[in-house]
């Protein structure tokens, strides 16, 4: 119907039907993953409507145990053993939750990203600014994924060559489908191979006693120096909370069409990601542990294939092996979901389609920048003699400084009555996302400053 | 009452008018892509979102300052 012949159809007192915009592609697949939703529900199949409907919080609590995290865990481990930092990990993926669940509800509820809600809502300097220190912590961030598929690969021989095309490789396989289901489901399968960091665990025989004192008692908190314990502390908190998890899991949840009638499983699906991610995240420090009085704290980089060569030499070459396949697969999730947050925030803030249900011809930003930042990423760690582990470490310090204000803005759209109407957060909410607020600002600042004012020799550690 | 004239129906776009029932219509890319207005900062909100942008900025120089020290 023309617009002309409606005009003249309401003139004359008819009720007109407005002509529907037609169906994109990427409509079109949104659509058909809804309409398998709408039967699941319809047929009572709880289960099958709760395996449909999982996906962005899974990819981004175990998108997060990525590289940088898995070796600053073994590191915590190898340098203090069983204590503090076993249950403080818990703490932190308990502190991701809150923080994740907000993004999925206000990704449920507004179908929008977070870079387009906050460039439009509160205009585009605070947008870039996010964008900002999205690209910023994202590209090094990427750089230490690739380091930790180095390091896994190198304990099977194999060149750093290796690491960088099997890293871009993943990405343009995952992405050429132009379907947002594929997508997630073949990250999805990747990711449940996290799982190998609890094989390890189990295989280094730790003392479950020990393993269960910790965890009670968050006992014996490390000795040493405080620069360094302020270093881990942060690394651990940026390990857990990152920019890149606010963005993707919000984008990713209105990508894939969750409504407010799917918060429920919303949460199931960032709660049990949660869950699956302390378990592996533990593991990877009880397995440097194991380490601790083998001189782990002095395991560098790339020297001896770093940690799965000490634990191969110590346990056994299968733990070894295990612990490296497990850094190969940590690294090759998070670099195609930290990706995939990178493409999200450009294509919002600049306004151009940022799907992965449409094609690559009609989201040309979406995805060139998708594949630009790993390729920059596996360009750096080519260079050689670069301080690997030091980047890895520094990635989540810098994660954890940048986060309080992506974090300031996540509860602002989560309270806004406007966008979310009746799924604004409730008063409990928001008095712990102030304090995780404080908690996230007070570990970055506290490395941050005490390191600066060492390193200008304006006190001693 | 629907006193419109109703176009003619093809299979493929019966199926396409199934099919968009499933979604909400801000899920369709053309409503994802309509602006939401903006939100109405009071100059107290601003002032307090600049401190936290300029101390994290500041803390995040200190990092990196400190990460090229350490290299050298």
């Amino acid at each position: 119907m023309s617009p002309e012949s409606a005009e003249a159809q309401a003139a004359a007192g008819g009720t007109i039907a407005l002509p529907r915009p037609p169906l994109t592609h990427e409509d079109r697949d949104r659509s058909l993953d809804r309409a398998r939703v709408h039967s699941a529900r319809q047929g009572g199949r709880k289960w099958f409507l709760l395996w449909l409907l999982i996906g962005p919080g899974m990819l981004a609590m175990l998108g997060e145990n990525d590289g940088p995290s898995m070796i600053s865990y073994a590191a915590t481990g190898a340098r203090y053993g069983l204590g503090f930092f076993l249950p403080f990990i818990v703490v932190t993926f308990v502190i991701a939750m809150v923080c994740q669940e907000m993004c999925m509800r206000v990704g449920a509820v507004t179908h929008r990203g977070y870079g387009q809600l906050v460039l439009q809502r509160f205009g585009p300097l605070w947008g870039w600014f996010a964008a900002g220190d999205l690209l910023f912590t994202n590209l090094v961030t990427l750089i230490a994924e690739f380091v930790a598929i180095r390091i896994g690969l190198a304990y099977f021989h194999i060149g750093s060559g290796v690491a960088a095309v099997l890293g871009l490789a993943l990405v343009v396989f995952t992405m050429s489908g132009g379907r947002y289901w594929r997508f997630e489901r073949i990250v999805l399968g990747l990711a449940m191979f996290n799982g190998l960091f609890l094989i390890a665990a189990i295989m280094v025989k730790p003392h479950l006693g020990s393993v269960a004192h910790a965890m009670v008692t968050f006992s014996p908190f490390p000795g040493g120096s405080l620069n360094t314990l302020l270093l881990l502390f942060a690394s651990t908190v940026g390990a857990t909370v990152t920019p890149w998890m606010v963005f993707f899991q919000q984008s990713a949840s209105a990508d894939k069409g969750l409504t407010p009638r799917d918060l429920k499983q919303g949460r199931i699906d960032t709660i049990a990601g949660g869950t699956l991610g302390a378990i592996f995240g533990c593991a990877a420090l009880i397995a440097g542990a194991a380490l601790v009085t083998h001189g782990g704290a002095s395991i560098q980089g790339l020297a001896g294939a770093g940690f799965p060569g000490a634990l191969g030499k110590l346990d056994g070459k299968a733990v070894g092996a295990i612990f490296a396949l497990g850094l190969i697969e940590a690294g090759a999730v998070a670099v195609l979901t930290i990706s995939a947050s990178t493409g999200y925030a450009v294509g919002e803030c600049i306004g151009k389609a940022s799907s992965f249900n449409n094609a690559p011809r009609n989201a040309g930003w979406f995805y060139a920048t998708n594949i630009s930042v790993a390729l920059v990423a596996a360009g750096i760690i080519l260079i050689p003699g670069a301080p690997l582990l030091s980047i890895a470490l520094n990635a989540n310090v810098l994660a954890t400084v940048l986060l309080p204000v992506t974090l300031v803005f996540m509860i602002m759209l989560a309270n806004d009555r406007e966008l979310m109407g009746r799924w604004v957060n409730s008063a409990m909410l928001n008095r712990v996302a102030v304090v995780i607020v404080a908690f996230v600002a007070a570990a970055g600042a506290a490395y941050g400053i005490d390191s600066f004012l060492q390193t200008v020799h304006l006190i001693h550690g | 009452m629907m006193t419109g004239s109703v176009q003619p129906q093809t299979p493929a776009n019966e199926q396409e008018e199934d099919l968009v029932d499933f979604l909400e219509p801000d899920q369709l890319a053309v409503g994802r892509s309509r602006p939401v207005s903006r939100y109405p900062l009071t100059p107290h909100a601003s002032f307090w979102l600049w401190v936290l942008r300029v101390f994290v900025l500041v803390v995040s120089a200190m990092v990196i300052y400190t990460f090229f020290v350490q290299l050298s």
